[in-house]
């Protein structure tokens, strides 16, 4: 269970960088997980869910964005995507295979809302 | 769901931003990683260990697949030709670091809690607490788990995964992050051979499409079969960083 870590960190990145834009809040974040890197999606989504209590990303859905692993296939030839982590090829089975990608585990985006001057600000 | 705007906000999200629809609403593309923290005190172990000559080796695997079995079987079979230190990960007890200690060895014994991983702020702490001027390899010995340790990059040179044969044949494909970090496999518990249906070479085979370059040893520290080849193999990472 370290995805508590990384949806903390996920949290920690987002915050500040909303920060620095000068955001009253966040309205959606976005990570990349790719299925080799190790995180379950969905448990970080549930432990999201802790981590962004009383931050600007309170009120802010997260979405996961895949990153699937890329295989060439030694016997048939196919190029493409994998099914999450299943090392065959999907059209003739082989397991003789060239994978890349499909460990990406980044803060992708924010959407964050910048807000009015507060009363009594300088604007 | 707002009903003013329909914006998807709740009301107390729509209540701290003071006025109602938002000024600006803008998207920022970012693509950082998540483990950027870990990776960034990664690379100052690494070049630490570096500057004193130090190889560092992450041992990677399930519990019991004989870690710390296979530390002890390489003390004995290199006797002093190399200086081995070890750092343990265990979620608690020091059992492990007590028989590293009864060999000799520079040990210290990282006691994670409910981590389930060790991370490079845990390998830099420890580092602090070895005579690293007086060891030519330095093991670190994961928490035993085939999944988290995985994730992490500890700073270390080489990391390698022990799969034992009693464990199944195939382990690869089911836990694949931890074998796409490893620059070696070593099949362990080979003495048992004859007693499980282990295929010997179907490890090897999956676990190059995850890693390419992969090296791949067969070991026993009971007999002490293979265990030679492995510290051939690490003595040659020894050289290779002076």
């Amino acid at each position: 269970m370290h995805e508590w870590g990384v949806a903390r960190e996920l949290v920690r990145q987002a915050e500040g960088e909303a920060r620095r834009r000068g955001a009253r809040e966040v309205r959606s974040v976005t990570a990349r997980v790719g299925p080799l890197s190790g995180v379950a999606p969905e448990l970080l989504a549930r432990a999201y869910e802790v981590a962004r209590l009383g931050t600007l990303l309170e009120s802010a859905a997260l979405s996961v964005e895949p990153d699937p692993v890329l295989a060439s296939c030694r016997e048939c030839g196919r190029e493409g995507p994998l099914e999450g982590a299943v090392l065959a090829c999907p059209r003739c089975g082989n397991r003789e295979l060239v994978v890349r990608g499909g460990d990406a585990l980044h803060l992708a985006k924010i959407e964050i809302e910048i807000g009015p001057e507060p009363p009594g600000g300088e604007g | 769901m707002c009903e003013t705007c329909g914006c998807g906000l709740p009301e107390a999200a729509k209540r701290r931003s003071g006025e109602h629809p938002r000024e600006h609403v803008e998207e920022a593309v970012l693509y950082r990683g998540l483990l950027a923290a870990n990776d960034a005190q990664a690379r100052e172990n690494r070049e630490h260990l570096l500057a004193r000559g130090v190889l560092g080796v992450n041992l990677m695997s399930g519990p019991g697949a004989g870690k710390t079995s296979l530390i002890e079987a390489l003390a004995r079979r290199t006797r002093g030709r190399l200086r081995l230190g070890v750092i343990e990960g265990d979620l608690a007890t020091d059992r492990d670091a007590r028989r590293i200690r009864a060999l000799g060895l520079p040990v210290h014994q990282v006691v994670t809690g409910s981590t389930c991983h060790l991370d490079a702020a845990m390998v830099h702490d420890a580092l602090h607490r070895l005579p690293l001027d007086a060891l030519d390899i330095l093991f670190v010995e994961n928490v035993g788990n085939l999944v988290c340790p995985g994730v992490y990059d500890l700073g270390c040179q080489l990391d390698g995964v022990l799969l034992s044969v009693t464990e199944g044949d195939d382990k690869v494909a089911k836990y694949p992050v931890a074998f796409r970090r490893a620059n070696f496999l070593c099949i362990s518990k080979t003495d048992l051979l004859p007693h499980v249906s282990f295929d010997v070479s179907r490890p090897g085979q999956e676990a190059r499409v995850l890693k390419g370059d992969l090296e791949l040893f067969y070991c026993s520290s009971v007999t002490g079969e293979g265990t030679e080849a492995l510290l051939a193999y690490l003595e040659a990472g020894r050289a290779k960083l002076s």
